[in-house]
């Protein structure tokens, strides 16, 4: 067959095709938009047409390819079935429903799913804490290996007794400012714990350890000032959300470093891939959960009206819940084996 | 290997997508653009919510993380796939399938871009870039995304008109695809480089006489079916 035959016999299902697609992708080929009117009335797009179409051109690329076509024809083909094919693979299920399996079953379940990767960031973010708060407590010049004499006496400043807000300094201004900063600073903090783990987890690892060693110093230091009630039941609330979300992105880093460390069956890059693919779930829910943090820290947190009991027992309830949640929720209901939507 | 760097991404159809990806100088060259529309956003955003005291600064605040991380994800979803940045110099985010962008690739890569900036000024993602031949930095290796030129470059055109002649002898397929390949570009290439060429292919061509480009012109139309008067 030569190739002005072929085009001859096929053209008609090349028009057809791009004609569907143009109306898929709400285009008027521009000599009938003064047709408006008639086109409503054309019936709806039939998909499974679509489909046809769409491999019978892929059939015909091949073989224009195999036959050496011209080839101002064989990329005609080529850019019409790309079309087709971003049109038809395309996918649909974003939305508010989506949103709602990803909030109920597809995060806490992919949290669980990094469990050993998960308790890796907790013993990276806590032992350092420990190690640094115990260390402080029993000396508290020690904060001096973390911040200089300026810095520590912010710290003092800020959960002193006579302090407007706790967690600022007296300067600092309203809630929704603190709001704002909170969210910029803290959950840039969460994202570069996980962009770490690009660099074979080290930079995971370095910003886990990095924080616990800075927060451990922050709260040994302020124990051993005597400012431990105030600073504790000005983090209890927040730290429910902001502390799991940190260890949590972090777990999602390590998750990266892992699969560049130890790829298995798979090439490094498409470990990588698929490593990033079920991060990003986790992802996701540290970003809700440190915006969380965000509007509590700022505007319970900091509330000094409020008694202290009142914010241990907030704060109680929170790490209660969070945990449940991470824990407990989307697993698949007893004996149905679907997964429990509620 | 070939010289140039197309990406070729097969479908579950078994054919073959060629992508364009796009190199470093027009991609830093659109974040350049991209950087200058946030900062417009930015000052606009200031404009409006410095008045407001704290509440404005915590809105400018969170108006910078959000202009500072989702800013590329929230257009890369569009429609156009790309950053005003990115439209501006013909680009766009696609998957490595060919396929538009997903939200969690577009995350992906957008937040790992804090690796790629490491050190400095985006040196890890440059290099990166400049070690791949589809120029991908580290959050697209991650993402499973590429950046690819929109629109396809066509290089060869219809075959110009020509009375259709038998070849003088038979032709491979090789040679044949060379031929009509030759014609197709006739629109690009010069008039005497387009003879030179032609002139090459004597061998061919039944009249050895007179104008070779006429003659070869009219081989390529009988290659691709025209029947003039000259039948087998």
């Amino acid at each position: 067959m030569t190739p002005l035959l072929f085009e001859a016999q096929n053209a008609p299902l090349w028009k057809e095709l791009e004609a569907a697609l143009d109306r898929a992708e709400n285009k008027r080929p521009p000599k009938q938009r003064d047709k408006t009117a008639a086109k409503a009335k054309l019936p709806p797009l039939d998909g499974a047409r679509l489909a046809e179409l769409y491999r019978r051109s892929c059939e015909h690329l091949a073989l224009a390819q195999a036959r050496a076509y011209p080839i101002h024809l064989t990329q005609q083909l080529e850019s019409l079935t790309q079309r087709a094919h971003r049109l038809i693979y395309r996918r649909h299920d974003y939305g508010l429903a989506r949103l709602k399996q990803l909030v109920l079953v597809d995060f806490p379940q992919s949290v669980r799913a990094h469990r050993w990767y998960l308790l890796a960031a907790t013993l990276l973010f806590a032992l350092p804490m420990l190690a640094v708060g115990w260390a402080t407590w029993r000396d508290p010049g020690f904060i001096l290996h973390l911040a200089d004499a300026q810095q520590a006496q912010e710290f003092d400043a800020m959960y002193d007794e006579s302090a407007g807000a706790f967690g600022r300094t007296r300067d600092a201004s309203t809630d929704w400012q603190m709001f704002g900063f909170y969210v910029m600073h803290n959950i840039g903090i969460g994202f570069q714990c996980f962009a770490g783990g690009l660099f074979a987890g080290v930079g995971s690892v370095f910003f886990l350890v990095f924080n616990g060693v800075q927060i451990g110093g922050v709260a040994g230091y302020l124990t051993a000032r005597g400012h431990g009630e105030n600073f504790y039941s000005f983090v209890v609330t927040h730290g429910a959300f902001e502390l799991t979300a940190i260890v949590l992105s972090g777990a999602a880093g390590l998750r990266l470093g892992y699969a560049l460390l130890a790829p298995g069956r798979r090439t490094r890059l498409e470990a990588l891939k698929h490593a990033a693919g079920d991060a990003i779930t986790v992802v996701y829910g540290v970003i809700g959960m440190l915006v969380a943090a965000a509007a509590v820290e700022a505007f319970w947190s900091s509330a000094r009206w409020l008694e202290p009991a009142v914010k241990y027992g907030a704060g109680a309830v929170c790490w209660a819940l969070v945990l449940a949640y991470l824990g407990w929720q989307g697993r698949p209901a007893k004996g149905s084996g679907a997964p429990d939507a509620g | 290997m070939s010289l140039d760097t197309l990406y070729t991404a097969e479908t579950p159809e078994g054919i073959a997508l060629s992508l364009r990806p796009a190199g470093v100088v027009p991609r830093v060259l659109a974040y350049m653009v991209d950087l200058c529309v946030r900062l417009g956003i930015y000052l606009a955003v200031s404009m409006v919510a410095i008045p407001f005291g704290g509440m404005g600064k915590g809105l400018l605040l969170v108006s910078y993380f959000l202009l500072e991380w989702f800013y590329p994800v929230v257009f890369e979803l569009t429609r156009a796939g790309a950053t005003p940045g990115k439209r501006a110099f013909g680009l766009q985010v696609v998957m490595d399938s060919g396929l538009p962008v997903t939200p969690a690739a577009s995350i992906t890569r957008n937040l790992l871009r804090a690796a790629d900036f490491f050190p400095f000024l985006y040196a890890f993602g440059l290099v990166s870039m400049l070690l791949r031949r589809d120029f991908k930095r580290l959050g697209d290796l991650a993402g499973g995304t590429l950046v690819v030129y929109r629109e396809t470059v066509a290089l060869h055109g219809e075959l110009p008109a020509a009375l259709a002649t038998a070849p003088a002898r038979a032709l491979a397929p090789q040679e044949q695809a060379a031929i009509v390949a030759w014609a197709g570009r006739a629109s690009r290439l010069t008039p005497a480089r387009l003879d030179e060429l032609a002139v090459l292919a004597g061998s061919i061509t039944p009249d050895r006489q007179g104008d070779a480009t006429r003659q070869l012109l009219g081989v390529a139309q009988w290659l691709v079916g025209h029947r003039g008067e000259g039948r087998r």
